[in-house]
């Protein structure tokens, strides 16, 4: 008998085995897939996506806001008629039909067809009832002014994990601020999966981007577009660029560059349009940076507006180089103010000669020449200037009249705007305040950089750039019944070591109106071909801007100026 | 002897009423989650109408496309420049 109770006994053990190996497939081996199967009958875990923050301008309209769009997918197990359904959806989007039956022949529950589809499209496909066939919303950036500002904006492309990130411009500098944080919900079910009230929607960590305010005035960078792209066509330049700001505050009042990019399709356009030019070009000046110059040696006391010059009668002559006015004419003894007038350069070598290197490198160390301004955009480069022991005779000479030495345009708009500021220079700021997304809002308050000329010295050289402007080469394009301060430049481009004669950085930089500024503006056009000067090119275009701006800002003519 | 079989009773009637409206309100809230559902997506379509509308708003009240109407229509930009220097009033008093 005792051969039958081991038989049993064994038969009880085997079955209590089977039983231990099921448990072992069900908690060990499935545990995973069950556990995600429960979650699901549980409730669902949603990521909740931040809508990124606006970029507004000073009233209030957004350069840069978001839209809904669709991701159009599909469902390959349900779709019973391929054929037609992948016509259908190719007429409608707009994609190639070989590429939707391709990937409606999928063996997949899920593949997107489309995304970035607007609403009405998405209604259309809605309306056929097209079985398999289903919609994810999404936040697309969305630029009601289409291109305006494109440089100063930049864009929204994607990471490496293919979330949204901001590259160039107030979109890569702010780019942590605009895109908030991400969260996850719980939405608990009931056995029908309809949700359950009691433990609903566990919403945690999600915060939405802050909108950027901008000093830009909309207005005036509509202006300011259109302005630079006109003198581009008409002049026959390469590109153009223009950057007015408020001297007072340093707020940024316009940047516009052309050509430019649509930030909408960015990907349609070279590399080299994504980056600001006015903030990461550098080049050489030429003209326009003669005032700092002149300023720095009023400030030292080194000459006064009535200096005569005594090497102005001929070319000058500095370590064997040669140094010519532009035009070739020579004017004897001439003072500091026809120096700038005439825009002379020999007249410049003088007053740098007089202030010497160590004050010359002081002055522009003050005026910020060789350091980035630190302006509230991304891709902002700027050229150190060479140690002290590495300057030569004719590289101080050629600096006095704004050549050998590169500067950036935001960085000479912003030390001329000290000029125009009773000489204390303020740091140039593009967004004025951001608003958190429970709508309270932070100021950002001007600050000084520094004050490289004290006010009685920004005063006379003021008087001496609205003499330019009304007696110079330019005087021609001024504005009648206003006192506009400004400087020509056309800054000879230096090409595989040699200057080239026929191609020019053609400028003009000033501030109106000259007693109390309400802007600062510099002009560049690149290689303009119906003339090369300054003064017949870049200066026209800054005199029609100002005219406009002057009228904008309720500025009357006065009949005695 | 009466005083803890009164405080007892009371605890045990308190717990019965409390456990009957629990088992009430659990009830209606369950059945609550349908009104939810109806509107959190009342909700979102009316935060997908908004969006919608902004976006019709944002683009007809762009400068670009001002420009292109007004072009359009006829408008052409004024050759004479006219300052208002300061704000004028609606009327004056005589």
């Amino acid at each position: 008998m005792i051969w039958r109770y081991r038989i049993a006994f064994l038969g009880i053990l085997f079955l209590f085995f089977l039983v231990v190996v099921r448990l072992f497939y069900w908690q060990v081996v499935k545990a995973q897939e069950l556990s995600l199967i429960a979650q699901d009958q549980y409730g669902t875990t949603l990521k909740l996506t931040p809508e990124r923050g606006e970029i507004r301008t000073s009233d209030n309209f957004p350069l840069a806001t978001n839209k809904l769009s669709y991701l159009v997918f599909a469902n390959p197990k349900e779709i019973k008629n391929a054929g037609e359904t992948s016509a259908l959806l190719s007429s409608v989007l707009g994609v190639d039909l070989s590429s939707v039956s391709a990937d409606l022949s999928l063996d997949k529950f899920w593949v997107p067809v489309k995304s970035g589809v607007d609403s009405d499209t998405k209604q259309k496909l809605e309306a056929m009832n097209l079985a398999g066939i289903g919609f994810d919303s999404e936040y697309q950036r969305f630029y009601p002014e289409a291109s305006m500002a494109a440089q100063l904006l930049g864009f929204v492309g994607k990471d490496d994990q293919g979330n949204d990130k901001g590259y160039f411009g107030l979109e890569g500098y702010y780019d942590r601020l605009l895109q908030g944080k991400a969260g996850t919900a719980v939405q608990i079910n009931d056995a029908f999966g309809r949700p359950i009230l009691a433990q609903a929607n566990q919403a945690t960590g999600e915060v939405d981007g802050s909108n950027l305010i901008l000093s830009i005035d909309r207005s005036i960078q509509f202006l300011a577009e259109q302005k630079i792209k006109d003198g581009v066509q008409l002049y026959g330049a390469t590109s153009g660029m223009v950057g007015i700001m408020d001297p007072k505050t340093g707020q940024i009042l316009a940047m516009a560059a052309y050509p430019n990019f649509d930030p909408r399709d960015y990907s349609d356009y070279t590399d080299d349009l994504y980056k600001n030019p006015f903030i990461s070009d550098l080049y050489e000046p030429g003209s326009t940076f003669k005032p700092l110059i002149m300023s720095s040696a009023l400030d030292a006391k080194v000459v006064t507006p009535q200096t005569k010059c005594d090497i102005c009668d001929k070319p000058v002559s500095v370590s064997g180089y040669d140094i010519h006015t532009w035009d070739d004419k020579y004017f004897p003894n001439t003072n500091m103010i026809d120096v700038i007038q005439h825009s002379d350069n020999t007249g410049m070598v003088f007053v740098a000669q007089k202030m010497g290197l160590d004050k010359t490198l002081d002055y522009l160390g003050k005026f910020g020449i060789g350091n980035t301004t630190g302006i509230d955009l991304q891709g902002e480069v700027s050229a150190t200037l060479r140690p002290k022991n590495q300057w030569y005779a004719v590289d101080l000479a050629t600096t006095a009249f704004g050549q050998g030495i590169s500067v950036t345009p935001v960085e000479l708009l912003d030390a001329t705007a000290a000029i125009a500021n009773d000489g204390v220079e303020m740091e140039p700021h593009v967004v004025s305040a951001i608003e958190d997304p429970d709508g309270n809002i932070v100021k950002i308050p001007p600050k000084t950089i520094s004050t490289p000329i004290d006010s009685g010295t920004a005063k006379a050289m003021t008087e001496i750039m609205v003499n330019a402007v009304e007696k110079g080469e330019a005087s021609w394009a001024r504005l009648k019944g206003y006192r506009i301060a400004g400087k020509t430049g056309t800054a000879s481009i230096p090409i595989q070591g040699h200057y080239d004669p026929t191609q020019t950085i053609a400028s003009f930089v000033g501030f109106a109106p000259a007693e109390n500024p309400k802007f600062v503006m510099l002009v560049i056009l690149n290689r303009p071909t119906t003339s090369i000067y300054g003064s017949e090119t870049a200066a026209p275009i800054f005199f029609d801007i100002a005219k406009s701006l002057l009228g904008y800002y309720g500025i009357p003519p006065d009949e005695n100026n | 002897m009466k005083k803890p079989a009164l405080i007892i009773s009371s605890l045990i009637i308190l717990v019965l009423v409390l456990s009957v409206v629990k088992i009430f309100i659990s009830n209606q809230v369950a059945t609550s989650g349908v009104i939810l559902g109806k509107i959190e997506e009342e909700a979102a379509n009316l935060k997908t109408e908004n969006i919608l509308l902004s976006e019709k708003l944002y683009t007809k009240s762009a400068l670009t496309s001002i420009d292109s109407e007004a072009e359009k229509m006829g408008f052409v930009t004024p050759k004479t420049e006219f300052v208002l220097s300061g704000q004028m009033p609606v009327a004056f008093k005589q």
